[in-house]
């Protein structure tokens, strides 16, 4: 008897040792790793950190805005929008056909402010096209499916997911497409900065990316913190039926909540588009796991995290394969093992509260 | 009672086949190793081309099934019998390459197969049609070590890495004057294969690599591995790959620190579709490119494509002329070893193999083709170009 009622107690005991240990391995690992690279091999020069550093941070920016659209909905309807990547592509091809329309009539690089505009229009027709789909998406895949249990909606969003990107290739085709940029934006031109040995590039796409995506956070948390709208959506966020009874429409608000997510991941689809140059039907697939991913990181549900978790995935793929000394082609394998690494150490995600426990 | 009606039903039964087997004299006893095709009246000879339709490589798939096609719509019948078409999709994966593989094998009216269009997905079938008999032609499945599986069955028209890898090193180091490299790939059968195989070649040649990097193919920012490549100081990238990863190397290695350098791809990379998605990243870089002669046959074979699909030969793949030609070469062994029996028509599937493999100076789209011992078919020589103004011209010293 003495004996089995101990045997859990030294288990717990047992798990209790493991995670520092777990911990401390891990680190003294990533560090000698670090050290290694850095100072003893010095396989990279301080204008290569430069350069994974700006791609990371680039890179990240976009994850944490695809981010955002994630935790948004999960917050609300505690559900993964699986097809929200491809709400992503869409608004890039939307952004696409744009510019494409405006250098067919020559608008596109008549002038300065013409170029300006095109720009800004490019946002406005891909955010407004992704809006559309993601409200559209919400009607007819997931409303219907409110009541069913947690995993039937999401099945209904893998679903989603695929039909989104085989419609694309059915009607865009199955080529990649190039974005125009306007000259005053052409990609891979912008600002050289001496570092070290050699000359580092900040391009003015990625740095008109990052601008953006902070603007589209800030702007994001103000929406839900400061206005009515927002208020009601963290109070369907925290309880739908005592919302409902206080007044809320949840359907609208769920609604609401769609149509924003899909806002952002519009303009994310232009950004991609106008940094990276390339889209085709299947864009949106990774980097929409990838933000996923962040989300999760930063803690799902949660706003602030969403973005942290964006930006910290962006810089650890970029620079984490460097510091490691591993091949690039594993920084996939490394982004998610920083995924559970962190859900071991913070099951909730680097910001998650106790909200989050509650909601899972 | 019953034993002896059967008797009687038996006898006559022989009497009736021996009487019946007299004026059909050329009944055809199958006497092949791997058995024989039988149709009937009515039934389809059915080729398949195997390739990717969907999915990131849809357009060397869509292309070639068009090559194919036309093939077909060349030479619709064999002794009066219908030539089917099937055409199954891969998406280029190795997994659906032998499922693909398993669903033709279990079809008893497909003959002979076009494809299957990339290496990977071809190392897994060969073993499938192998077991079921089905000879293949591919037209652009062009890892080496297809043909060192010493496979029977597996023939094709693709100019094959090895000699790609060392003609494309000794231009680099020789042409060129370029003496350090760094190799890319994208972690497949026939891009990682064939880039170490030029970094052999290069190495052999005195030349120094002074690092690989694999990348993730299908994705649009490659800046990192690039700032990483950048760091080992090449004077050259040699990529190999497809077209699409290829055009977004090319476009950001500016952006990455390696301005100085250049950017030499393989056959993957070569066409229209990589100068148009790597606009201005394009101009300077190399690619190979395994040219087709002209001919009247040719100019024919583009006017048609034009005239039946709407896109210009070669924007999608460079590729159609060799899987007409795979199609035709396949569809000619079937009519020379088809036999008609009574109203149905046999093939014999290892004749049929024979057939192909003992293909000779058969003058096709892609140059007079003759197939060595180990299934080895292809035309053409190799030529290097680069990107001048938009547009793929030789590169210099050829």
């Amino acid at each position: 008897m003495e004996a089995e009622a101990s045997r859990p107690k030294q288990s717990f005991n047992v798990g209790r040792w493991i995670r520092p240990l777990i911990g401390v391995v891990v680190l003294a690992f990533i560090l000698w790793r670090f050290w290694n690279v850095l100072f003893v091999q010095q396989v990279y020069g301080p204008d290569t950190w430069m350069r994974f550093a700006i791609s990371g941070i680039i890179l990240g920016g976009v994850y944490a805005v695809i981010a955002l659209g994630y935790t948004l909905v999960y917050g609300i309807l505690f559900m993964i929008n699986f097809a929200h990547g491809d709400v992503m592509m869409l608004g890039a091809f939307a952004g696409f056909f744009t510019l494409e329309a405006l250098r067919g009539t020559g608008l596109l690089n008549q002038s300065i402010f013409w170029s300006i505009l095109s720009v800004i229009i490019a946002f406005l027709v891909g955010m407004v096209a992704a809006t559309v789909i993601a409200v559209v998406l919400e009607r007819v895949a997931y409303r219907p499916l409110r009541g069913a249990p947690r995993l039937v909606p999401l099945i209904s969003a893998i679903g989603a997911s695929l039909f989104l990107e085989n419609a694309a290739q059915l009607v865009f085709g199955a080529q990649r497409q190039t974005y125009s940029n306007p000259t005053i934006i052409e990609r891979n031109v912008g600002w050289t900065f001496h570092i070290g040995e050699g000359d580092v590039l900040l391009t003015y796409t990625g740095v008109l990316t990052f601008v953006l995506s902070v603007l589209l956070m800030i702007g994001l948390a103000l929406l839900v913190q400061r206005t009515k709208m927002g208020k009601a959506m963290r109070a369907v966020a925290e309880d739908k039926q005592t919302a409902a009874l206080m007044g809320i429409d949840v359907d609208q608000v769920i609604s609401t909540t769609f149509a924003i997510s899909g806002a952002l991941a519009g303009a994310a689809g232009v950004m991609w588009g106008l940094h990276m140059g390339i889209i085709y039907h299947f864009v949106g697939f990774l980097p929409g796991l990838k933000a996923f991913t962040a989300a999760v990181l930063g803690g799902i549900g949660n706003i602030p995290g969403a973005m942290m978790g964006g930006l910290t995935l962006g810089i650890f793929e970029a620079l984490g394969p460097a510091v490691l000394g591993m091949p690039f082609q594993l920084k996939d394998v490394l982004a998610f093992s920083i995924l559970v690494l962190v859900l071991i150490f913070r099951p909730t995600g680097l910001l998650g509260e106790v909200l989050s426990e509650k909601k899972a | 009672m019953r034993n002896r009606y059967l008797l009687v039903a038996i006898v006559l039964a022989l009497v009736f086949a021996l009487v019946g087997c007299q004026p059909a004299a050329e009944e055809y006893e199958c006497t092949d190793e791997w058995g024989c095709a039988t149709f009937e009246p009515g039934q389809t000879v059915k080729v398949a081309y195997v390739g990717p339709m969907t999915g990131d490589y849809s357009a060397f798939g869509i292309d070639m099934s068009r090559g194919a096609e036309m093939a077909v719509a060349a030479h619709p019948t064999v002794h009066g019998f219908d030539i089917e078409l099937v055409v199954e999709d891969t998406q280029g994966t190795p997994e659906q390459g032998a499922s693909v593989a398993n669903k033709l094998a279990a079809d008893p009216r497909v003959v002979a197969i076009s494809g299957h269009s990339f290496s990977g997905s071809t190392e897994v079938a060969i073993p499938i049609y192998e077991e079921a008999g089905i000879v293949m032609m591919s037209a652009s499945a062009t890892n080496p070590s297809l043909t060192d599986l010493g496979s029977y069955v597996f023939n094709r028209v693709a100019f094959h890495d090895r000699m790609q890898g060392e003609y494309a090193a000794n231009y680099i180091y020789n042409q060129l004057g370029i003496r350090s490299i760094a190799l890319m790939h994208d972690g497949g059968a026939y891009g990682q294969g064939l880039a170490e195989m030029a970094g052999q070649f290069f190495e052999d040649l005195g030349g120094t690599v002074v690092g690989t990097e694999a990348v993730t193919p299908g994705e649009t920012d490659y800046s990192a591995p690039l700032a990483a490549v950048a760091a080992l100081g090449p004077e050259l990238i040699y990529y190999g790959g497809y077209d699409s990863d290829a055009a977004v190397l090319a476009s950001q290695m500016a952006g990455a620190g390696l301005e100085d350098a250049l950017f030499f791809g393989c056959d993957g990379t070569y066409g229209i579709n990589y100068i148009n998605l790597a606009g201005g990243g394009a101009e300077g870089t190399f690619s190979t490119f395994v040219p087709i002669p002209e001919s009247g046959a040719f100019t024919q074979f583009r006017a048609d494509y034009q005239a039946t699909y709407g896109d210009e030969q070669g924007e999608l793949s460079t590729f159609s002329p060799h899987s007409y030609d795979a199609t035709t070469i396949l569809i000619n062994a079937i009519e020379s070893v088809a036999v008609q029996s009574g109203d149905n028509l046999i093939v014999p599937r290892k004749a049929l193999a024979d057939a192909v493999r003992a293909t000779s100076n058969y003058q096709g789209l892609t140059g007079t083709i003759t197939c060595s011992d180990v299934g080895e078919c292809a035309a053409a020589s190799i030529q290097f170009m680069i990107v001048e103004n938009g547009a793929w011209v030789p590169g210099p010293g050829q």
